[in-house]
């Protein structure tokens, strides 16, 4: 384990660009679906925490079943949807970073919905009913919803980056783990891992924590709280 | 200024309001009471636009302002949360003041107790103008010297506004000291309504007697 910690150090500062090279396609990978899925997914989260609508029931529970998707499943649909004989195999995206992203966003899409649509439905009421009596506009209303419930809007926001940037099975179908190209930590992890090398594994293992946990105190950051609010 | 008319709301199969006919003055503060699940929250909300009756109809000014039983502390300090609707930082600090919360003007809103917030949520309210006041329980969790504050401020608005307040409450010195018409409902219909003390004193049903010997009132 010590091994694993000062390799992982070495690792990092031999500044071997192949390592390096590994990280960025993660970060523009886990940084851009993460992007994608919560354009789509929070509005989407917000109209389910707020709206009465026939077929609502319907379809919480059709975003809680996704919420459990099966990664490998993922990757396995948009590989048959992108493969040359797939019905979009003419756009040529199989084993490029585009195809991983798109695979995580249909992942990670569920996720943001539904973690953003239950606390909306549990917290915003009494901000909605203060700001509608006092006659905000919908807009102010929103934006009050949202400035109010950043810190746990943030949780949802981290939850799907972390899902993004630790998933390995669909990642690894539709992007092939090709060297420069589309290796990314996990697939990485697991290459190394099948090849024997547990304490090159491991040392990767834990740079991919440390890669998290700088994303976390960052988004802490910028989100702060201060005392009391 | 206000009037209702044949108005009912129903939730599930349960007709919760029942109001043939209600008109409020201008000018007018008036009280509504009533055992919980009478229809009183469900009338402020009808009447501040947050719900739609399902018959009956109702007329009412635009300007009106609606304070929630569950009043709510924004992030950010007292004066913040009073200007957040609109309404300049004097006014508001002139209204922490009538509401003896000016020591607490700089503090956030978040550390204030259950009584301050509702003091607080009623500043934001009357740091606004308005034709209608519509409030729910406004002194349900001030203690004697927080409701007296309160009761003084609504009617100091009312006085500079001649707007009508509507007002929901379980307590009868509230409704004895603080409104111009008393009015209790019983299962979402009117039950009594008219002068305060004469409502409490004289009850014009055996129900409204019966409630009202709930409150244990000496007028």
């Amino acid at each position: 384990m010590i091994d694993s910690f000062r390799q992982a150090f070495e690792l990092l500062f031999s500044f071997d660009k192949e390592l390096w090279q590994i990280i960025g396609v993660t970060m523009r990978m886990s940084l851009l679906s993460t992007t994608i899925s919560c354009l789509i997914g929070l509005p989407l989260g917000a109209l389910l925490g707020t709206k009465q609508f026939k077929g609502k029931s319907l379809i919480k529970k059709t975003v809680h079943t996704l919420m459990g998707l099966p990664p490998v499943v993922a990757g396995l649909l948009v590989y048959t949807l992108f493969t040359h004989y797939g019905p979009f195999g003419s756009l040529n995206l199989l084993f490029t970073v585009e195809i991983m992203v798109i695979a995580q966003v249909i992942l990670i899409t569920p996720i943001v919905i539904g973690l953003s649509s239950s606390f909306i439905e549990g917290n915003s009421k009494p901000v909605i009913e203060t700001a509608r009596g006092l006659g905000l506009s919908r807009r102010k209303t929103a934006m009050l919803c949202l400035s109010e419930g950043r810190s746990s809007l943030l949780s949802v926001v981290l939850s799907a980056f972390g899902r993004s940037i630790a998933e390995v099975g669909a990642v690894s179908i539709v992007g092939g783990n090709i060297q420069w190209k589309t290796r990314v930590m996990t697939t990485a992890i697991m290459l190394e891992t099948n090849k024997g090398k547990f304490s090159f594994a491991l040392a990767m293992g834990m740079i991919l924590l440390l890669i998290a946990f700088l994303v976390n105190a960052l988004a802490s950051f910028v989100v702060k709280e201060p005392a009391h609010d | 200024m206000i009037k209702l008319e044949n108005v009912k709301k129903r939730y599930a199969e349960r007709t919760v309001l029942d109001i043939p006919l209600l008109s409020i003055a201008q000018g007018e503060i008036v009280a509504f009471a009533g055992a919980n699940g009478s229809g009183k929250t469900t009338l402020l909300r009808l009447l501040a636009g947050l719900i739609q009756a399902d018959e009956g109809s109702a007329q009412l000014p635009a300007e009106r302002l609606y304070m929630p039983q569950q009043c709510y502390a924004f992030r950010g300090d007292l004066v913040k949360n009073i200007t957040l609707g609109g309404g300049d930082a004097a006014k508001a600090r002139q209204l922490l003041e009538a509401l003896e919360l000016s020591a607490l003007a700089d503090k956030p809103a978040r550390s204030l107790s259950g009584g301050e917030l509702q003091r607080l949520a009623l500043c934001r309210l009357l740091v606004r103008d308005c034709r209608v006041l519509l409030l729910d329980e406004p002194t349900a969790a001030c203690d004697a010297r927080g409701a007296e504050l309160v009761l003084h401020a609504i009617q100091a608005y009312r006085e500079a506004h001649d707007c009508a307040v509507l007002m929901t409450t379980h307590s009868p010195v509230l409704a004895a000291k603080g409104a111009d018409r008393l009015i209790i409902l019983n299962s979402g219909k009117p039950e009594a309504d008219g002068e305060p003390r004469e409502v409490l004193l004289h009850p014009a049903t055996e129900w409204a007697k019966s409630f009202i010997a709930g409150w244990k009132i000496e007028c």
